[in-house]
C-alpha cells in the first residue's frame, strides 16, 4: 500500500521524523549466490552471477567467476554460456521451443550445483506505445501494451535512458603532451556527449484483474524537471518481460522488500523464494528468479523544445559548484620571487610535468600581443564531457 | 430541607438544656381563628417554655383554627395539625414541626443496644418493609437511620438480602462498580453495569461503606431486620482533580476474587497526557501492565502476548471492529460520553468470549435523568459537543455526543506534495435511557464513527463503524435479574479511485454481525452467585468486492463470496464463598459455530500444502446449510485466598476460543486489513492461560500492591505465506499458515490511591513467541523454531503520576520505557535488476532500540462554586518532553541505486498541546 506511506509521511512531517540509521554492522559474510538473467528468445542471453557482500563492506559486487553454466529444455537439451566479462555468462541467440521448459544449470568453481525449476516459454507482445504525460514538476512516462489472446497478464519493464549533457566550458584547444594545438571540433569534440543509465528500480504491471489483457499508461519512471536529463532532449528505450504470476510474485516481494519498506503499514519483510536451489545443500538460500521468452522493446525521443519552461529550470551543469578555470601562462613571475615559470607546461602538458593535467580551453591573448602568452584551462571533468559519457551521438538521436 | 438538618444540629443543645431543667408539664390554652403558623406558634411559645423549630415555607399554606383550654402541648398540636398531613415531635421544650414525616426524637432503636426491651414507637416512623407497593427510599443521608425490611421488636437470628440500586444523586445515573463494603462482617459487593447490588448480612445495624468511581466516599446506617431494598444516592465529587485511581475499590485489589481485572474512570484518563491533549482510552490502557503495542499511532494493541484482533472492544455491549479514527492516532471513542473502561487480561467472565487475549469494555455514561446539561470541548485537531438530560423527567433520559475534526488546515500546512490531501472523520452517540417501573428498564445505545482520507494522489479511503443495541434489564426479584438485548454492529471501509480511467476502481469490504445475548444473575445465598445465558451472534461478512469505476474503465468485477457464520453459547458461572477467606469462581462457557452457506469450499488433500495442485474437490453449498460445526467448552476457573486482612492470593485458568480473524500482513493493524471466518479449512484459535498473582494493600487501603505471573497458549493463531495477497483473495486458505505461540510473564503494580500524589508505577517482564512448523504450510519460518513476536517487549516500565497543589491545580507526569520490539535486519547486499538490494535475516532476530518516552501536563479547573452558568477548565501539556526520538522502525530501502538504513520516528519533538472543556 504505497499510499500508505504517503500519508504517514505526512503525519511525520509534522511530527515525525526519518534519520539515517545504521545499525552495528552485521559482520558475517554469507556469501550467497545470486542469480538475475532471462533466458532470451531468439536474442542474446545474459545470465550474471555473483555473491551477497556484507552490508557495510565497501564492495558492492562480488562476480562469481568461472561457473559452468547451461540452459537445458526438458528434453535436456543443453547449452553452455561462457563468461564475457566478471561474472556475466552469455549465450548468442538460440529460437527457444515454445512447447518446451527450460531451465538453468549452474556449477560453480566451490563445486556446489545450482538448478532452476523448469520455466515455461513466455514471449512478451509488443510495446503499443511508450508515452509521457507532462506534470507540474517533471515528466512521467508510461509504457502500453495489449495481448490481444489475453495470455500474458503479469509484465516487467526495465530500461535504458540517454540524454544530452554538456561541459561546463567548451575548450577548442588541446594538448598532444608536449605543446596545446587547436582542437579538432568535429571528430574530437568534447563539450557535447551523451549519457546512459539504466533502470535501478523494479517496474511490474498486471492486468490479471482486468476482463481484457491491456496495460494502459504503466508508470515507467519520473523525471523531474529540474533534472539535467531534460536539458536539450532525452531518450527512453523500455524493455518489456512477460512473466509468470509467480515470476509476478517474487519481483514484487523483491520490491516490496527493498524498495517499498520504511512506513507504518509496510508489509514485513518477507522470504524472497526464487526458482534457483542448490542442489548440493537445499537449504541454502539462493537470490534470483529465472525467466524464459523473447523481450520487446521501444524507444522515444523527448526534445526540450516539447517541454514547458518549468520554474526553475533544468540544472544546466550539475558539477558548475566545483568548476572554475585558471590562467596558464608561458611566463609567469610568481610576485617577489623574481623567478619565471612555465604554467602551459607546468599544468598542462602531461608530458613536460603536469602531473595532474587540466585541459585546455581557450587562448589568452591580449589585443596588440604578437603570439598567446598563455591559456586558460580547468580540471578534465569540467571540459571533457566523455568522462560521464560518450560523444559519439546515437544513431535514434534525430528529431 | 437544609433548614430542618440544620435546626437538628442546634437543637441538641437544646435537648442538652431541656434535660437539665427537668420541667414539668405544662397545661396551655389557645383561641385562633384562621391564624398562620407564625401567629400560632408565637402564640404557644408566649404561653408556655417550648420553642418551636420548623421550615417556614412548608407551613406558608397553612391555616390553624383552634379553641383549647388548659389541655398539655400534645392535645393542643394534636388537634392543630388533625388532618393536615403535618407532624410534630416534642423533645422537652423543643417542638419539630415537620411535613409527611415526623422527626423522631428519642433516641434510635439500637443506639444503645439492638435487643431493646422496649417496646416499639407508636408514632410514624417511616417502615422500610418489602412492601410491593411502597416504592423504595432513597438513601440520601449519612446519619440517618434506614430500617430495612418487616420490622420486629427483636432483632432476629440470621441473615437477610439487602438489594438496590446505587445512583447519581445529580443526574439519576447509575453508578457502576461502587463498592458497598460492611466492615463489622468483612464483607462486600460491588454495584454491576446497572448499579444494581445484592448483599447478604446478619440482620441487625450495619454501617456500609460505599465508594463509587468519581463519587464522594459515603455510608449509610441500616437496620436489617429481614429481606429489603435501599436505593443509594451518592454525591458527585465535584473537584476532579483529586486524585488518579484506578480502582473503584479499595479493598477490592485484596478482596475480589478476578485477576488481571482494571478498571479506570474517565476522569482519570482525562489526566493522562496524550498526543494531542485529546483524552484517549485506548492510550491509557497502553500505561497498564501486560499491555503492549508494536508503537505509537497504532491501533492495536498486545495483551499478554495475544495479537491485536485478540482484544474484543465493547462499546456498552456493541463489539467495535475498528476502534481508531486517523490511523490509530485517536481512540474512536468520546471522552465526553465514555463513563469508565474495564480491561480482562485474565480472569474473562463466562458472558464474554469469542477473542482469545482480552476483554476492553467501554460503559458510556447514562443522560442526566434531573436536568439539561452539556459540555464542549475545543482541541487543536478536534473539537466535542455533548448534550443531555431528561425526555421524562426521572425516568427516561438521553446523552449525545459528537465528535469532528478540522486537521485540514494542518494538511495545507504540508509541502505541496501533500498540501491537496483531505482527512475528516466524526462519530456520534446517542444513547437512551427508559426506566418502565422499578423492576424494568430499557437501554438504548447507538454509534456511528466515519472516517474519510484523500490524498494528493486520486484514491479515497473511508471507513465507518456502525453500532445499535437495545437492552432490558428485568428484576424478576431481590435475587434474580435478567438483562436481555439485541444489536447489530457494523464496520466497513471503501478504496476508490478514478485516476486512471482504464484502471479506475471501487473497493468495499464490510462486515455486519447481529447479536442476540440473555444474562441472568441469580443471588442464590450469601454463598452461591449463578451467571449464566445464552450469546448467538450471526455474522455476514462481505470480503470484498472490487468494481469498476466509470465507463471507461476495464476493471474486472471481482466479488469474494460473501460468509455467513453462527456463533453461540451457552454459560454458566458460580461464584462460590466457601469460607470468608476462600472464595471460588468456576464456570464453563460451551460454544457452538456454524459456518453457513451459501459458499463453495474446497476440499485439500490431507497432509500436503494446501496448494491449487492439492485441491480434490470442490463442494458447493445452498443458502443458510450449515457447512461445518465447531464445538468446544471454555472453562474458567478463578480463586482467591485471604491470608489477612490486606494480604490475598489468587489463581485463575481460562480456556478461550476465537472464530474471526484479522488478516493483516503488516506490522501493526491497517484500516485496509479484513476479517476472515472459521471455515472447513480455518480451524479456530484456541488460547489457554495460567495466572497466579498476590495482593496487598498497605497504609489503610491507601496503597495497593500486586504481582501476577502467567503463562499462555495459543494454537492456530495465522501467519502468512510470504507474498500472500490477502484482499480479494478467493483462496485465502492458501495463503495462511497456522502458527502457535506461548506468552509468559511477570507483571509487577504499586498503586497509590489517595493524597496529594497519587498514580502508579508498573513494571512488566513479558516473552511471546511464535513457531511455524507445519510441515504442511510449504515453507518454514525460521527454520521451524520459536522466534519473538512483533509485540515481544520483554522490559516494560511505566510510570504515571499526579500532583494535586490544590483542587483547581494539578499537574500529571507520565513516564515510559520499554525494550525495543522485534525486526527482521538485512543482513547482506547485493546487485539486482540496477540497484543494490538488501537480504534479510530470520524473522525478528533483531531488535529496535528500546522505547523511552515523558508527559506532562497542567490541569486547570476553572473556580469549584456548584451554582455557576458554565464550569470551564484547561489542560495544557507536553506529550513526548524530552523529545527522544524513539524509533517505530528501521528499514533499508534503495535511494538512487544504494542501500541506506533509515530510522522512522513518529513524534519525535516535543507535541505541546492546549485544550479548553465547558461544561453547562
Amino acid at each position: 500500500m504505497k499510499t500508505w506511506s504517503v500519508i504517514i509521511w505526512m503525519i511525520i512531517l509534522f511530527a515525525g521524523c526519518r534519520k539515517v540509521y545504521n545499525p552495528a554492522p552485521i559482520k558475517t559474510n554469507y556469501n550467497y549466490l545470486v542469480v538475475e538473467g532471462t533466458i532470451n528468445n531468439g536474442d542474446t542471453t545474459f545470465i550474471n552471477l555473483s555473491r551477497t557482500v556484507t552490508l557495510s563492506g565497501q564492495t558492492r559486487l562480488s562476480p562469481e567467476l568461472n561457473a559452468a553454466v547451461t540452459v537445458e529444455n526438458d528434453q535436456s537439451t543443453g547449452y553452455t554460456l561462457t563468461e564475457t566479462k566478471k561474472g556475466i555468462y552469455f549465450l548468442a541467440g538460440v529460437t527457444l521451443d515454445v512447447n518446451r521448459k527450460y531451465r538453468l544449470r549452474i556449477k560453480t568453481i566451490n563445486n556446489q550445483e545450482y538448478l532452476s525449476d523448469f520455466v515455461a516459454v513466455t514471449n512478451s507482445p509488443p510495446i503499443d506505445s511508450i508515452s509521457y504525460a507532462i506534470e507540474s514538476n517533471g515528466i512521467q512516462v508510461y509504457a502500453n501494451t495489449h495481448d490481444p489472446k489475453n495470455n500474458t497478464r503479469y509484465y516487467r519493464w526495465a530500461y535504458n535512458e540517454t540524454w544530452q549533457i554538456h561541459s561546463i566550458f567548451d575548450s577548442f584547444f588541446k594538448s598532444n603532451g608536449d605543446t596545446v594545438l587547436f582542437r579538432d571540433l568535429v571528430n574530437d569534440d568534447i563539450y557535447t556527449c551523451w549519457q546512459t543509465d539504466t533502470s535501478s528500480t523494479i517496474i511490474l504491471g498486471s492486468s490479471a484483474k482486468l476482463t481484457n489483457d491491456v496495460i494502459y499508461q504503466n508508470p515507467v519512471t519520473f523525471v523531474p524537471s529540474t533534472s539535467v536529463k531534460l536539458v536539450t532532449g532525452y531518450s527512453i528505450l523500455v524493455k518489456q518481460y512477460a512473466i509468470t504470476g509467480d515470476a509476478y510474485t517474487f519481483w514484487g516481494n523483491l520490491k516490496k522488500n527493498t524498495e517499498q519498506l520504511g512506513s507504518v503499514f509496510d508489509a514485513l519483510p518477507t522470504q524472497i523464494n526464487g526458482n534457483i536451489h542448490c542442489i548440493s545443500n537445499p537449504s541454502l538460500p539462493v537470490i534470483g528468479y529465472i525467466n524464459a521468452g523473447s523481450v520487446t522493446t521501444k524507444r522515444i525521443l523527448i526534445h526540450n523544445r516539447n517541454l514547458p519552461a518549468w520554474l526553475p529550470p533544468p540544472i544546466l551543469y550539475d558539477l558548475s559548484d566545483s568548476c572554475g578555470y585558471v590562467a596558464c601562462l608561458y611566463k609567469y613571475v610568481a610576485p617577489g620571487s623574481g623567478i619565471t615559470v612555465n604554467q602551459v607546461d607546468q599544468l598542462i602538458n602531461y608530458n613536460k610535468g603536469a602531473k595532474y593535467p587540466l585541459i585546455p580551453i581557450d587562448v589568452i591573448k591580449p589585443p596588440g600581443a604578437p603570439a598567446p602568452i598563455g591559456y586558460t584551462a580547468a580540471f578534465p571533468i569540467c571540459v571533457d564531457c566523455t568522462l560521464r559519457g560518450t560523444n559519439k551521438m546515437p544513431p535514434y538521436w534525430k528529431y | 430541607m437544609r433548614k430542618i438538618y440544620l435546626l437538628g444540629f442546634c437543637c441538641l443543645f437544646f435537648l442538652q438544656m431541656a434535660l437539665a431543667q427537668q420541667s414539668a408539664v405544662k397545661l396551655i390554652s389557645a383561641n385562633l381563628q384562621q391564624a398562620t403558623i407564625a401567629q400560632f406558634v408565637s402564640d404557644i411559645e408566649s404561653k408556655s417554655s417550648y420553642h418551636f423549630f420548623y421550615d417556614v415555607t412548608q407551613f406558608d399554606s397553612l391555616k390553624i383554627t383552634l379553641q383549647v383550654v388548659d389541655k398539655p402541648i400534645e392535645t393542643v398540636l394534636d388537634m392543630a395539625f388533625k388532618n393536615t398531613g403535618f407532624n410534630y415531635s416534642i423533645a422537652d421544650n423543643a417542638v419539630f414541626l415537620t411535613k409527611g414525616r415526623a422527626l423522631r426524637a428519642d433516641l434510635a432503636v439500637g443506639y444503645t443496644t439492638i435487643t431493646s426491651a422496649q417496646p416499639a414507637q407508636t408514632n410514624t416512623v417511616v417502615d422500610y418493609t418489602d412492601d410491593k407497593d411502597k416504592k423504595v427510599p432513597d438513601a440520601t443521608t449519612e446519619n440517618k437511620l434506614y430500617e430495612i425490611g418487616t420490622r420486629t421488636n427483636s432483632i432476629k437470628e440470621g441473615k437477610a438480602l439487602l438489594s438496590g440500586y446505587i445512583r447519581n444523586i445529580k443526574s439519576g445515573e447509575a453508578v457502576v462498580g461502587a463498592s458497598i463494603y460492611v466492615a463489622s462482617t468483612k464483607t462486600g459487593v460491588a454495584s454491576d453495569a446497572f448499579g444494581y447490588f445484592t448483599l447478604s448480612l446478619p440482620r441487625g445495624r450495619h454501617t456500609l461503606n460505599i465508594r463509587g468511581l468519581g463519587m464522594k466516599d459515603t455510608r449509610r446506617q441500616i437496620i436489617l431486620y429481614s429481606d429489603g431494598k435501599l436505593n443509594i444516592e451518592l454525591q458527585e465529587q465535584v473537584n476532579s482533580l483529586k486524585e488518579v485511581k484506578i480502582s473503584a475499590d479499595k479493598v477490592a485489589n485484596v478482596r475480589s476474587v478476578e485477576l488481571g481485572v482494571t478498571r479506570m474512570d474517565i476522569k482519570n484518563i482525562k489526566q493522562i497526557p496524550t498526543a494531542f491533549g485529546e483524552a484517549d482510552v485506548l492510550k491509557v490502557v497502553l500505561t497498564l501492565p501486560g499491555v503492549t503495542s508494536v508503537g505509537e499511532a497504532t491501533t492495536g494493541f498486545n495483551v499478554r502476548g495475544g495479537a491485536a484482533d485478540e482484544n474484543l472492544i465493547l462499546l456498552d455491549g456493541s463489539t467495535i471492529y475498528n476502534p481508531a479514527h486517523f490511523f490509530g492516532f485517536f481512540a474512536a471513542f468520546n471522552p465526553d460520553i465514555v463513563k469508565d473502561i474495564e480491561l480482562y487480561k485474565s480472569s474473562i467472565p463466562e458472558k464474554f468470549g469469542g477473542r482469545l487475549s482480552s476483554v476492553l469494555d467501554i460503559t458510556n455514561r447514562e443522560g442526566n435523568k434531573k436536568i439539561f446539561t452539556g459540555s464542549a470541548g475545543i482541541g487543536l485537531l478536534t473539537s466535542r459537543l455533548n448534550v443531555e438530560g431528561p425526555i421524562i423527567k426521572n425516568k427516561t433520559s438521553f446523552i449525545f455526543g459528537g465528535r469532528t475534526t478540522y486537521s485540514d488546515w494542518l494538511l495545507h500546512l504540508l509541502p505541496e506534495a501533500y498540501k491537496h490531501s483531505s482527512a475528516s472523520f466524526y462519530d456520534l452517540n446517542l444513547d437512551i435511557t427508559h426506566q418502565i417501573n422499578d423492576k424494568n428498564n430499557l437501554y438504548l445505545s447507538s454509534y456511528l464513527s466515519k472516517d474519510k482520507f484523500k490524498l494528493n494522489s486520486d484514491t479515497a479511503y473511508s471507513y465507518s463503524n456502525k453500532s445499535l443495541i437495545l437492552k432490558w434489564k428485568h428484576n424478576f426479584n431481590n435475587k434474580l435479574y435478567s438483562v436481555i438485548s439485541g444489536g447489530t454492529d457494523n464496520y466497513q471501509y471503501d478504496i476508490n479511485s478514478t485516476d486512471n480511467p482504464i484502471n479506475a476502481f471501487d473497493l468495499a469490504f464490510h462486515i455486519n454481525q447481529s447479536t442476540f445475548k440473555t444474562d441472568f444473575t441469580y443471588y442464590v445465598s450469601n454463598k452461591h452467585t449463578l451467571s449464566f445465558g445464552v450469546n448467538s451472534i450471526l455474522y455476514h461478512i462481505d470480503p470484498g468486492t472490487f468494481e469498476p469505476d466509470g465507463v471507461k474503465s476495464l476493471v474486472l468485477p471481482q466479488v469474494v463470496a460473501r460468509e455467513q457464520a453462527l456463533e453461540s453459547a451457552i454459560y454458566l458461572g458460580d461464584k462460590y464463598d466457601i469460607t470468608p477467606e476462600l472464595t471460588i469462581s468456576a464456570g464453563i462457557r460451551y460454544n457452538i459455530y456454524n459456518y453457513l452457506g451459501a459458499q463453495t469450499i474446497d476440499r485439500y488433500a490431507p497432509n500436503l500444502p494446501r496448494q491449487p495442485v492439492n485441491v480434490l474437490d470442490s463442494t458447493s453449498y445452498a443458502g443458510g446449510k450449515v457447512i461445518n460445526t465447531y464445538a468446544a467448552p471454555d472453562f474458567r476457573i478463578s480463586a482467591r485466598y485471604i491470608l489477612n486482612d490486606n494480604l490475598s492470593v489468587k489463581a485463575g485458568y481460562n480456556t478461550l476460543h476465537q472464530y474471526i480473524h484479522l488478516l493483516s500482513n503488516s506490522t501493526s493493524i491497517s484500516p485496509t486489513d479484513i476479517y476472515k471466518l472459521s471455515d472447513p479449512n480455518i480451524k479456530p484459535e484456541h488460547g489457554d492461560q495460567i495466572s497466579l498473582g498476590f495482593f496487598k494493600n498497605a497504609a489503610a487501603n491507601t496503597i495497593e500492591m500486586s504481582v501476577e505471573v502467567y503463562y499462555k497458549r495459543l494454537r492456530d493463531y495465522l501467519d502468512y505465506r510470504s507474498g500472500a495477497v490477502l484482499l480479494l483473495n478467493q483462496h485465502i486458505e492458501q495463503d495462511v499458515i497456522n502458527t502457535q505461540g506461548k506468552a509468559y510473564g511477570a507483571e509487577f503494580l504499586i498503586k497509590k490511591t489517595a493524597g496529594k500524589l497519587n498514580g502508579w508505577i508498573s513494571y512488566t517482564y513479558s516473552r511471546t513467541f511464535l513457531r511455524q512448523d507445519d510441515p504442511n504450510a510449504g515453507e518454514f519460518i525460521n527454520e521451524g523454531k520459536y522466534y519473538p513476536a512483533n509485540y515481544d517487549k520483554p522490559n516494560s516500565f511505566n510510570f504515571t503520576g499526579n500532583y494535586r497543589f490544590t483542587h483547581r491545580y494539578s499537574v500529571s507526569l507520565d513516564i515510559a520505557y520499554s525494550t525495543g520490539r522485534p525486526i527482521t535486519l538485512p543482513i547482506a547486499k547485493y546487485d539486482y535488476a540496477g540497484s543494490e538490494r538488501v537480504f534479510y535475516s530470520d524473522r525478528n532476530a533483531y531488535r529496535i532500540p528500546d522505547y523511552f518516552r515523558s508527559d506532562f501536563s497542567i490541569n486547570i479547573e476553572g473556580n469549584h462554586r456548584v451554582h455557576q452558568l458554565t464550569h470551564n477548565s484547561w489542560s495544557i501539556g507536553v506529550y513526548n518532553l524530552t523529545g527522544r526520538q524513539n524509533a517505530y522502525s528501521t528499514f533499508f530501502t534503495e535511494q538512487s541505486g544504494v542501500i541506506s538504513g533509515y530510522k522512522l520516528s513518529i513524534f519525535a519533538s516535543p507535541i505541546p498541546y492546549i485544550n479548553y472543556n465547558i461544561r453547562f
